[in-house]
């Protein structure tokens, strides 16, 4: 049974765009058409506002929680152009650094796995990507991917850290090779993949074509040791598409249609251990998929907003929907 | 492929409901987030300001139940020790064991049943009455439904004791109505019966025992026919039920309080035989009679229906459907998987329905700040996602203490969960950096194996001596034993503090040597020279010499590197050491302390060796 253990009165003054818990389920971070980002520490069925950040000068679409082991640092994007990394020092959170080399709004922010350092990856109306890698000392490098895509990039993912070899026994002091990846997705309808080469530079990898209107999420799914790789996304056409992806060397991508919604479907995330797909869609309802054994797609519950007070229970019952 | 059947549910949230608005969604590690939002993005948003709230949903709050944590906690006993028992569970005696485990599991739900049974007519408050009424009436269940499944698949009655025990159960759940009739109606003819069974040592055939049985009830029938009660009707119902009559029988319907009462009941009286698979045929009409088409079957009349027709997979989904938390199909599903009852194939989401629930059950422990470490073990025994399973939730658990995260840490590193390990290390690492705590980021970085950040934490120990003129945490760099080997700049570290430890204890020769050789090895980063140099000082001005000849080349050559040396980046150039006056008057200084060293360390050696 599912039911609501919080809620949490976040005092936006105008609409919530986005809100996302912290690694531990700890504390929540929610950003608003009200400029504001707000974090908040909801444990044990608590709300205690421990930070009201200002900074941006127009609404923030989207907020993205670093690894904790780089602390308390949290990424906020928004429809002034500019990317702020906030962090908490002694108690205190503040505004550790602003990226302003945008020239449309920024609409989309994803920390890369924390195995890689600390990388942000964002995605903007300009069409452009920028990742921004911390190179300490409170110093931040830039690099930038220009026309990722036609008329505007609208959200980014990073693939999981897959490790090379093995790790125990790297030399002193050394970091491991890793090959980065990261999806993103835009409104020229395509998925691209990236891959950053051997000189530090990112080049496009694959594109991904299915939809037929512009992509509104891309979601790499969380490594669970298999040699597979998925990716969801979901577009303006509301369809939803699952990518996977069994090659070694990872070439050969193919979509499965996991429905055709009614409308626009806006995001779509994967929970920790990758076996339920969220996918929350215009017709005010967010539903849940899960794969079956032999690789159908079936929706396992509806979360549904609406009036009333009772919560029924949610069946893990199936329906195959075609 | 299996039939699918119904809809998904529909859950709703409460919140003002308005019809533009959308639905913003994130998976937190244990729950689900959602608020109300637009998705449309635009500059400003010309509807009506949005709902400031946010709803996090969890499943499976029944894990935060005080007394449901007692069934999970002993559980969890029983299911590891039913695991590891399993290659010892052979022929005869396997049936006898397995039905023991049932047997303890049903306790362990009967116990936690009767606690809170105390609890809801202890009349605290009416939500929380109410409450724990629903629990009680949810663990009561979970019983009725698990012994049935006993009797039926464990226990695996055949005809004859099937009955009693079908006696038992009914007796054990149903005649806690109190009311004595019932009791009465229930209790009376099976000691009738006894005598007719005489269990212990029964040697009697089970065709035998019908015979017998067959004689009586023509017994019954023939006095009932000739009038013997006709002057008592009671007597004459009484008889009518004893021959199993429906009608007589269900004119006594408030008695029976469901219909597997009267199922038992009606079968005691017309097919005391009854064999296993025929049960099914007097369970449907039971059940149809029973209500008699004025209301329809509740889940619970389901999954008994289920367990009476031996579908044991739809007894699990039914139950998965209707209970609220994971823990009943979980564990039973364990159960009769070791009894070798579930078939492996043709089942949705994961190729094994055992593990299925078993995994879904633990994940939901990994809510609870403790009950994870129950969880841990469910993991263990789940052969194929089990172990990823683990190293992803394991990482999410908050460490809020130093106790928790060792707890934590033990379980990845018995489990040689490397990555985990470093992972969680390092998030308390960096955590002790920010804080100060060298000495506790130092110890982590270790058990990490993180020489990078071994590297780091000894380069502020180093900072901090220069700054301070002292170590911190000397018990730990003193004892770092192998660990040292970790980095390079962590192995000058523990050099480092031995050379002030031989100091300490005047052995100045060992302690030249060291210094010395910490500048040849080219394991002293070069912008801590200086500090080494400067370091020599006192023991190129002691009253003996200490520095040989050779040694005092040595330094010289180290000092002059350094001073005139090629500038390399973050390393005081020699346009810095020159310009920077204190740096000049140490050079000047180190010079001379040089000089005069050589020069009596020459004549020393000089006179040692005879002509």
């Amino acid at each position: 049974m599912v039911s609501v253990i919080n809620t949490v009165d976040t005092s936006h003054e105008d609409m919530i765009h986005d809100a996302q818990m912290d690694y531990y389920g700890t504390r929540l971070a929610t950003c608003s058409s009200d400029r504001s980002v707000k974090i908040f520490d909801v444990r044990n069925g608590g709300q205690i506002l421990i930070a009201d950040l200002r900074g941006h000068e127009g609404p923030v679409w989207q907020v993205a929680w670093a690894h904790p082991m780089y602390g308390n640092v949290l990424a906020s994007c928004s429809y002034d152009r500019k990317v702020i990394i906030w962090k908490e020092e002694n108690g205190t959170w503040e505004k550790t650094h602003e990226h302003t080399g945008h020239d449309s709004s920024v609409n989309s922010v994803c920390w890369a796995p924390h195995d890689y350092g600390l990388i942000l990856a964002c995605g903007s109306s300009d069409g452009a990507i920028s990742l921004l890698t911390y190179s300490g000392l409170g110093q931040w490098e830039v690099k930038k991917i220009n026309s990722a895509h036609t008329i505007g990039c609208n959200a980014v993912s990073w693939a999981p850290a897959v490790v090379p070899g093995s790790l125990i026994d790297q030399p002193s002091g050394q970091k491991p090779n890793y090959i980065k990846k990261f999806a993103s997705g835009g409104c020229d309808n395509l998925i691209k993949l990236w891959k950053e080469e051997e000189d530090g530079q990112w080049k496009e990898e694959q594109k991904l074509e299915a939809h037929s209107d512009w992509v509104r999420d891309v979601a790499w799914a969380p490594s669970i040791g298999l040699p597979t790789s998925t990716i969801a996304s979901c577009s303006q056409d509301g369809r939803v598409f699952i990518w996977t992806c069994d090659d070694a060397s990872g070439n050969a991508w193919s979509p499965k249609l996991l429905h055709k919604f009614n409308d626009v479907v806006w995001h779509v995330s994967w929970s920790i251990t990758a076996n339920i797909l969220a996918v929350s869609g215009g017709d005010n309802k967010v539903t849940l998929w899960k794969e079956s054994v032999d690789g159908q797609w079936v929706c396992i519950s509806d979360v549904n907003k609406g009036q009333g007070s009772v919560s029924t229970s949610v069946t893990e019952g199936q329906q195959n929907e075609q | 492929m299996e039939e699918l059947d119904g809809e998904p549910t529909v859950t709703l949230i409460p919140g003002v409901n308005s019809q533009k608005k959308q639905m913003c969604f994130d998976w937190g590690p244990g729950e689900m987030l959602v608020c109300e939002t637009s998705f449309n993005k635009k500059e400003k948003s010309d509807m009506m300001p949005g709902c400031p709230f946010i709803h996090i949903i969890r499943k499976n709050e029944d894990v935060y139940s005080q007394i449901l944590r007692k069934l999970f906690n002993e559980s969890h006993g029983i299911f590891v020790g039913l695991q590891r028992i399993e290659e010892e569970l052979t022929g005869k005696s396997r049936k006898a064991q397995l039905v023991r485990v049932s047997k303890n599991y049903r306790s362990v739900i009967r116990a936690c049943l009767e606690e809170m049974h105390q609890l809801a007519i202890a009349g605290k408050d009416p939500a929380s009455d109410r409450q724990f009424s629903i629990q009680v009436s949810s663990l009561s269940a979970m019983e009725l439904i698990w012994n049935l499944c006993e009797i039926l698949f464990i226990e695996v009655a055949p005809a004859g004791p099937l009955l009693l025990h079908l006696l038992d159960w009914v007796q054990l759940h149903v005649c806690e109505v109190d009311s004595l009739s019932a009791d009465v109606l229930g209790s009376e003819n099976p000691s009738k019966h006894e005598r007719f069974w005489n269990l212990p040592g029964n040697t009697q055939t089970l065709t035998e025992l019908e015979l017998k049985w067959q004689h009586w009830h023509e017994g019954c029938e023939r006095h009932l026919q000739d009038g013997t009660f006709a002057s008592s009707p009671h007597l004459e119902s009484l008889c009518k039920i004893m021959l199993g009559d429906e009608a007589a029988l269900l004119e006594q319907k408030e008695l029976l309080s469901n219909w597997y009462h009267f199922l038992v009941t009606r079968l005691l009286y017309s097919h005391p035989t009854v064999k296993p698979m025929d049960l099914h045929f007097y369970a449907q009409s039971s059940l149809d009679l029973f209500l008699g088409g004025e209301s329809s079957p509740e889940p619970l009349d389901n999954i008994l229906m289920a367990a009476f027709e031996f579908d044991i997979h739809q007894v699990i989904k039914e139950c998965s459907i209707a209970l609220s938390n994971w823990w009943f199909v979980a564990h039973l599903t364990d159960l009769l998987d070791h009894c070798k009852l579930l078939q492996s194939h043709n089942l949705y989401f994961g190729s094994n329905m055992r593990e299925f629930l078993l995994l879904e059950y633990a994940s939901g422990l990994f809510a609870h700040h403790s009950l994870w470490q129950l969880g841990v073990d469910y993991f263990d025994y789940c052969p194929e996602l089990g172990r990823v399973s683990l190293e992803l939730h394991i990482e999410r658990i908050p460490l809020s203490t130093e106790q928790k995260a060792l707890k934590v840490l033990r379980v990845c590193e018995q489990r040689q969960m490397t990555e985990q390990v470093r992972s969680i290390c390092k998030i308390l690492a960096m955590k002790a950096v920010r804080n100060n705590r060298l000495g506790s980021a130092l110890s982590w970085s270790i058990r990490a194996k993180d020489a990078a950040f071994a590297t780091l934490v000894s380069d502020r120990f180093l900072r901090d001596y220069c700054e301070r003129g002292c170590f911190s945490d000397l018990d730990l760099i003193d004892n770092l034993g192998p660990a040292m080997m970790l980095s390079d700049r962590l192995t000058f570290l523990g050099k480092y503090r031995e050379f002030h430890r031989l100091y300490g204890e005047k052995r100045f020769v060992d302690a030249a040597s060291l210094l010395l050789s910490l500048m040849t090895s080219q394991i002293a980063p070069r912008t801590f020279w200086m500090t080494l140099l400067t370091d020599a000082l006192p023991l190129l001005e002691q009253k003996q010499v200490i520095f040989s000849a050779e040694q005092t080349y040595e330094l010289m050559r180290c000092l002059e590197d350094l001073t005139s040396g090629r500038p390399v980046r973050g390393e005081p150039d020699a346009q810095q050491l020159q310009d920077d006056d204190v740096e000049t008057t140490k050079v000047e200084m180190l010079r001379l302390a040089l000089a005069r060293n050589l020069a009596r360390s020459i004549v020393k050696e000089g006179s040692l060796e005879g002509s």
